[in-house]
């Protein structure tokens, strides 16, 4: 099946909403960076100071020299970090796939999403909308079946523009693209391209993909796949999960402990038909269950090192429910888990925590 | 300067008193070992400006009488090539020591006795003598323990506590806290608190391999630990100790028995599957039994389970496995004892009766 991923992508982001906070940074060269006399480094300059030759991760010394005139202002991380949140949020209505690569952009992955009829590119025209009137920022996207192509889209008219590459535009789009637009491709890369005569996508296709890896190694299959245009590659949420489960509120209450108890056979089934859907990189190291009452109050019990069995959560079930012993409108199963990718699923307490220095 | 001195005698005292010098350091002077020759008394020195150890030699016969320096490093390690059985005659030309020994020659540098500086000492304030397996008891109980280079610099030392008839030692790296005390005699009304750095106390705890006494001197600024063969001296470290009192748990409530050598071990094989950078595992108490699960960023899992003496409500706590190595590693009874309240406090270790020495452990958030 085809697929619809959009690459958003704000427009010189720190930058931008330096100049949104204050007006008398706007229309001028300006950069958010470091302290040149402190070998700070630029992050983001408008598109003024890039008239200038200034350049992301340029020193801000260097910078100066390139244009005295640029007004270099330190970093506000915390401002950034809300603004992207907001970014995120809307995001987030249209897909659960979003994968963020940094701050200021993400890709999302729309082939689900049925809003605007199921075009990508309405809901991209909507999302920069969004964007522009939330947080007064512009961002620029590209529409694409995949991410190789949906970031090159993104970049194509900066800023604030759209661009999309439909499915069946793909392959003349990518028979006359750049290999410099490549992600991963590098000055020294395309140096070396260029002594053979690769410019575009198209010249690349003339090679072979064993030609390819003898000259670039184990680049050379992805590149072999690039040139055409495909990019398998799927959309990662990096959101992590830290539970998982499963509830139902019955059309009746549930009287008595046994009515309840009947229950977690069928919640536990869907439970585990949830858990597979997960990949493996999740350990489930606590079971627990949700309990809400008639009267609305409701509930949790959790224990660690269960099998999350039905024996378990009838047990755990069973002391819940003795907590109100009262008719049940709502039973949840569910299971916590340790991100065995996060790898800091433990932190090591300090008995002299809040007291640096005496 | 004159003598002559069996290698046997030298080598170990002067290993010793080398230990003190660094490799890299600020007066060329401080990499010398100084050498004091008075009639058949050979004293050697080595320091660093904040421990000082002093070495004496009682040589076979007297020899002529002199104060001079030689490169430490060098001259531990002619010493140690040399064979086991060998006589060293030291002498001194032209502000060069010649040293032979059978068929070796060696000539070393020299600078000047009178440049080598001495570890300031003020008055001593308390003095006291004990045993020497005393102190090494508890430097061997607390020292692994101590911070290294943390930024709360006096918990890279180790605590010494002087109260009337007691010695106690603290160190605690804001992790897990260790803490032993020895009675000893000593007749004070007040308590006394002196934090010995942590290289005085990894230096001092090599000199002490035998019987016999040693005497105690604590001033404001420094320590003075003399055996019959050597004497040691450290700065102290300025700043105030935590109050570990504090530290130490009162309101556990689940009392865990466990046979400590094979808790140790099951730590031991948990720990090459927990995360390498935070050596987590999780703990789960349960009646009767005690199960250890460590898992890495792999995905590989490690499962223990040990039997131990425990009923009462169900517990899971996360811990650095290398801290609960270490406890059950130094303690020596056959059975430790754990006392644990909730997955959020700390644990206290030590051996189940008449023991000297306890130990904290602060868990690790799951």
């Amino acid at each position: 099946m085809t697929r619809k991923i959009i690459h958003v992508d704000a427009d010189c982001f720190f930058a931008a909403i330096e100049m949104r906070d204050n007006p008398d940074l706007r229309g001028r060269p300006m950069a958010v960076g470091g302290d040149p006399g402190k070998r700070g480094v630029i992050s983001t300059c408008n598109y003024e100071a890039r008239a200038f030759g200034v350049r992301s991760a340029m020193a801000s010394a260097l910078a100066l020299r390139h244009c005295p005139s640029l007004l270099i202002v330190p970093h506000n991380m915390e401002k950034y970090r809300e603004a992207s949140q907001v970014m995120r949020n809307i995001f987030c209505d249209y897909t659960d796939l979003v994968e963020p690569l940094s701050l200021d952009e993400a890709f999302l992955d729309v082939s689900e999403c049925n809003q605007h009829q199921g075009s990508a590119t309405r809901m991209a025209e909507e999302i920069r909308a969004r964007i522009a009137q939330a947080l007064e920022i512009t961002v620029s996207a590209g529409v694409a079946p995949n991410k190789f192509l949906a970031k090159v889209a993104s970049d194509w008219q900066k800023p604030d523009g759209l661009t999309v590459i439909a499915p069946e535009a793909v392959d003349d789009f990518v028979r006359q693209l750049p290999v410099e637009r490549i992600s991963g491709v590098g000055r020294v890369t395309a140096e070396k391209m260029h002594r053979l005569e690769i410019h575009t996508c198209g010249d690349l296709r003339r090679y072979s993909q064993f030609e390819l890896s003898e000259a670039f190694g184990s680049f050379g299959p992805r590149l072999h796949e690039l040139c055409r245009g495909v990019d398998d590659r799927p959309v990662r949420t990096s959101r992590r999960r830290k539970s998982l489960s499963v509830e139902h509120t019955f059309a009746h209450d549930l009287n008595s402990l046994q009515d309840c108890l009947a229950q977690v056979p069928e919640l536990l089934a869907k439970l585990s038909k949830r858990l597979l859907g997960l990949d493996d990189d999740y350990l489930v190291v606590k079971a627990f269950v949700k309990v809400k009452f008639d009267d609305f109050t409701s509930t949790t019990l959790e224990r660690a090192g269960m099998q999350a069995d039905v024996e378990d959560y009838q047990q755990l079930l069973e002391e819940a429910f003795g907590r109100s012993e009262r008719p049940v409108r709502l039973l949840g199963l569910g299971v916590r888990f340790v991100d065995l990718k996060s790898g800091d699923d433990f932190t090591q307490m300090d008995f002299f925590q809040g007291e640096e220095n005496p | 300067m004159k003598f002559s001195v069996p290698r046997e005698a030298l080598l170990k005292p002067l290993q010793l008193v080398a230990g003190v010098v660094e490799r890299r350091q600020t007066l060329p002077v401080l990499a010398n070992v100084l050498i004091v020759l008075e009639g058949d008394r050979l004293s050697m020195t080595g320091t660093d400006l904040e421990v000082e150890i002093v070495a004496r030699v009682q040589l076979p016969e007297a020899g002529e009488s002199g104060e001079l320096t030689v490169p430490a490093r060098k001259l531990v390690d002619i010493c140690r090539s040399l064979p086991d059985d060998a006589v060293l005659n030291f002498s001194e030309e032209n502000q060069r020591v010649i040293l032979k020994s059978g068929r070796s020659r060696f000539t070393l540098s020299t600078l000047p006795a009178n440049d080598f500086p001495n570890v300031e000492q003020g008055p001593g304030d308390l003095q006291f003598s004990c045993e020497q397996q005393d102190i090494k008891r508890l430097i061997d109980r607390t020292g692994f323990a101590m911070a290294q280079q943390d930024v709360r610099y006096y918990l890279n030392g180790m605590l010494w506590e002087v109260k009337e008839g007691q010695l106690r030692a603290v160190a605690t790296d804001g992790h897990r806290l260790a803490m032993c005390t020895r009675a000893v005699s000593v007749s004070t009304s007040d308590v006394t608190q002196a934090i010995l750095p942590r290289k005085g106390v990894v230096e001092l705890a090599r000199l002490l391999d035998g019987q016999g006494n040693v005497d105690i001197t604590l001033g404001a600024n420094h320590i003075r630990v003399a055996t019959e063969a050597y004497t040691f001296t450290s700065k102290l470290v300025d700043g105030k100790f935590p109050d570990y009192e504090r530290v130490l748990p009162k309101g556990g409530n689940k009392e865990v028995f466990g046979d400590r050598n094979e808790l140790r071990q099951a730590f031991g094989r948990t720990a090459i599957l927990s995360n390498e950078k935070y050596r987590g595992v999780r703990l789960l108490l349960t009646d009767g039994q005690l199960t250890i699960v460590a898992n890495n960023p792999e995905q590989e899992e490690a499962e223990e389970q040990v039997a131990v003496d425990y009923t009462g409500d169900q517990l899971e706590i996360g811990f650095n496995v290398s801290y609960l190595q270490d406890v059950t590693g130094v303690l020596s009874s056959d059975k430790v004892k754990m006392t644990l309240s909730d997955s959020n406090s700390s644990a206290l270790l030590e051996e189940p009766e008449g023991g000297d020495s306890v130990y904290v452990v602060m868990p690790m958030r799951l």
